[in-house]
């Protein structure tokens, strides 16, 4: 490990990264616009100059060189001193400032970036308060650039992060810097907008607010939103997500950096996989099946009648009683519905559920990986159906014993954000004789339920998904369960017997007392905000 | 300020311009064997298009990336950076004015404003009857004959106002004295 002096402290830093990266990891708020660990260094921001002694060409003394050297496209070098704490390098600070802020219009009380924005941070920092342009501003023209992004070039500082970002990662190079000089811009081809299945990430890589996504255009201020970390369930890879929302909902979803999967970026999947959340058609209270259709249930009274009807079942055939686990459903919630039905039917049959599944695996060139599988926890599901061992079985057996009419009573648990049932499936499910459908949205089960709960979205649970590589990852809740409603595994706590409040903690460390796997839960390393 | 957008989106065929014929496709591909990559004959394809089209068409820009295998956003970021590729049709002699430092003192600038004022267009426009195009360009490396200006590959020396008369109205004032050297637009042939 390479250890470094930065501004007379020393410091131990990963071999062979760019000093910049030191410093930021030792936790220096050193102001940069191009520089990005996850793209190539160009070193044209010109913000993270710095101080280095070298020897001297004459007496071979370590001594101050004359000449600033950008901190992100030196290496750190074991022995080496550098400052960023001098006069030379503020006053380079601050004259890049002052050339940044020529151009760049004074619109932040209606920038959506404003409270995020680096050019704020720094102005705020380095620069000076008044302008010293006489001249006309430049005024760059907004551009539609792309399905889902807007592109305002007058806010735009060139760190061309966003043009890396399309040839590196995404490998597509819709975006380039057109012209020269002062008059630079960054545009696409006219006709070739800037549509891939990652393009969402240059509107965070974007330093200013240049880039727009044109559905939080204009939504909400962004102190005005809280934060919570959670992992995006629209694929089986389990990207890090921060959750922004408020009380009138989510607002938007960001990438949080996770090594082990998605590093810096996610998918646009999971950026714009929450609307089904705020759908108007989910269901929003229980219902049990009277002599006059599915009529409204009181939540408390649920636990007993399940537990008794289920145990009914099991007494007449012992193995007729099912339980489906969604793959949608957390490590926790499966464990405990499995635990709670298996109390009741000892005998009772453990099925993997219906496992969506779109398309081939994409990977980009850098190695993203968007998955084709498009459910958060398979792995999860079948870890813990081995575990507790019996009868288990997958969703293909189950469509089967069902339409046979071996399986008189069945839990069947959904929570996918769309239409997941096929016609065939249906109709086999529909032989079961007490069924009890947990699902976020009305489908075709409705009518053959005996018995509907709602269940609710990821961002209103919390708990852990094992991803397809094997991963165990939380996520904590965001949102209140809707109105009506009571979250999965709340009801799965109570439903097992249990009295009071479920915490996903508790019930990890008892699913990790039986099963060792359980207890090894990845959290990723945490950024802090000055290294973006 | 109005709330106004470009879209980028879209484009219409007749903004797309004139694509790549056969000939120029072929000449192109000519230039491959010279260099490591495709994407190194970029800069002398620009050139072969822009003898043959006058300009660089979009289209022209959608089929040059599709030969050298290359995004066209890349290929818009070559042309745009270099002035003297056209994007737009010019007119059939274009006028290249130097405004550098010799020649803006021997008078460059009186020829500047003569030419914009004889012609009526303003820099990189093209006149109503097609006929000529004005720019101005940085330095013509004709210091020692300053001011002076190049019509098409012809170059004037020490251009004055009272010559632009003569020298616009000569029909021979874009014929080049030396032909062009065969090596121009053909690739060398690899040396054994």
């Amino acid at each position: 490990m390479p250890k470094i002096i930065i501004d007379g402290q020393e410091i131990e830093c990963r071999p062979g990264i760019p000093v910049l990266q030191a410093a930021l990891e030792a936790g220096m708020d050193i102001p940069h616009y191009c520089y990005h660990p996850g793209l190539k260094i160009v070193a044209s921001c010109r913000l993270c100059l710095m101080e280095m002694k070298m020897p001297h060409p004459k007496t071979k003394e370590m001594a101050w060189a004359p000449k600033l050297f950008p901190s992100c496209q030196t290496p750190a070098k074991d022995g080496m001193e550098v400052r960023f704490d001098s006069d030379a390098v503020r006053a380079n600070v601050r004259h890049v400032m002052e050339y940044y802020l020529l151009n760049h219009p004074l619109d932040c009380p209606v920038c959506d970036k404003a409270g995020e924005c680096y050019l704020q941070d720094y102005t705020e920092d380095h620069g000076s308060a008044a302008s010293r342009m006489v001249d006309e501003k430049q005024k760059n023209p907004k551009k539609d650039i792309g399905p889902q992004t807007l592109l305002y070039s007058d806010r735009c500082v060139l760190c061309s992060r966003c043009v890396r970002f399309c040839d590196e990662i995404s490998g597509t190079s819709e975006l380039r810097v057109i012209n020269r000089g002062s008059r630079g811009e960054i545009d696409v081809f006219p006709g070739r907008p800037l549509d891939n299945a990652l393009q969402g990430n240059v509107v965070e890589l974007c330093p200013v607010g240049a880039l727009l996504d044109k559905e939080f255009l204009f939504r909400q201020r962004v102190w005005t939103l809280k934060t919570t970390k959670s992992i995006s369930p629209v694929d089986s890879r389990g990207q890090s997500i921060y959750i922004d929302y408020n009380e009138e909902g989510i607002h938007r979803i960001r990438p949080r950096f996770n090594e082990k999967v998605n590093e810096w970026w996610i998918s646009d999947e999971a950026r714009f996989g929450w609307k089904h959340v705020h759908r108007d058609d989910r269901l929003n209270q229980p219902r049990v099946r009277g002599s006059d259709g599915l009529v409204p249930q009181r939540w408390e009274e649920l636990p007993e009648f399940l537990r008794k009807r289920l145990a009914d079942a099991a007494k007449q055939v012992s193995d007729s009683v099912a339980v489906v686990l969604s793959p949608m459903m957390s490590c926790e919630e499966a464990w405990l519905l499995a635990k709670a039905v298996r109390d009741v039917a000892p005998q009772a049959v453990l099925f993997h559920g219906f496992v969506p599944v779109v398309g081939e695996d994409r990977t980009f060139p850098k190695g993203f990986v968007v998955k084709a599988e498009k459910c958060p926890n398979r792995r999860g599901i079948e870890t813990i159906c081995e575990h507790l061992g019996g009868n288990t079985a997958n969703w293909g057996d189950f469509l089967g014993m069902a339409s046979s009419g071996k399986i008189k009573a069945a839990y069947v648990v959904g929570g996918y954000p769309n239409e997941w049932l096929t016609s065939e499936a249906v109709a086999a499910i529909g032989q079961v004789e007490f069924l009890v459908v947990q699902d976020l949205f009305p489908t075709a089960l409705t009518e053959h339920a005996a018995v509907e709960i709602p269940s609710v979205s990821w961002t209103e649970r919390e708990g852990m998904f094992m991803n397809c590589d094997g991963l165990l990852q939380e996520f904590e809740r965001a949102l209140n369960p809707l109105e009506g409603t009571k979250a999965d595994g709340q009801f799965f706590f109570e439903l097992a017997g249990n009295v009071g409040l479920f915490r996903a903690k508790k019930v990890r460390e008892e699913m990790a007392a039986a099963l060792p796997v359980f207890a090894d839960v990845f959290i990723p390393q945490e950024l802090p905000e000055h290294a973006h | 300020m109005a709330w106004r957008t470009i879209d980028r989106t879209k484009v219409s065929p007749e903004e797309m311009g004139p694509g790549l014929s056969a000939a120029v496709r072929e000449k192109i591909q000519a230039f491959f064997p010279r260099y490591p990559t495709k994407q190194a004959a970029l800069i002398p394809a620009l050139h072969i298009i822009q003898d043959a089209l006058g300009y660089i068409s979009l289209q022209a820009m959608e089929d040059v990336a599709e030969l050298l295998e290359l995004h066209p956003s890349q290929v818009m970021d070559v042309v745009s950076f270099y002035s003297m590729f056209w994007t737009h049709p010019r007119g059939k002699k274009t006028i290249m004015l130097c405004r550098s430092l010799s020649c803006e003192l021997m008078g460059g600038k009186n020829v500047r404003d003569a030419l914009v004022e004889k012609l009526g267009i303003k820099e990189h426009e093209t006149t109503d009857d097609g006929e000529w195009s004005f720019m101005t360009e940085e330095c013509l490396a004709a210091c020692e004959h300053a001011p002076c200006m190049l019509i098409n590959e012809k170059l004037h020396k020490c251009v004055r106002v009272e010559d632009l008369n003569r020298i616009l109205s000569d029909p021979d004032n874009d014929k080049l004295e030396m032909p062009r050297s065969d090596l121009f637009d053909a690739p060398r042939t690899a040396q054994t």
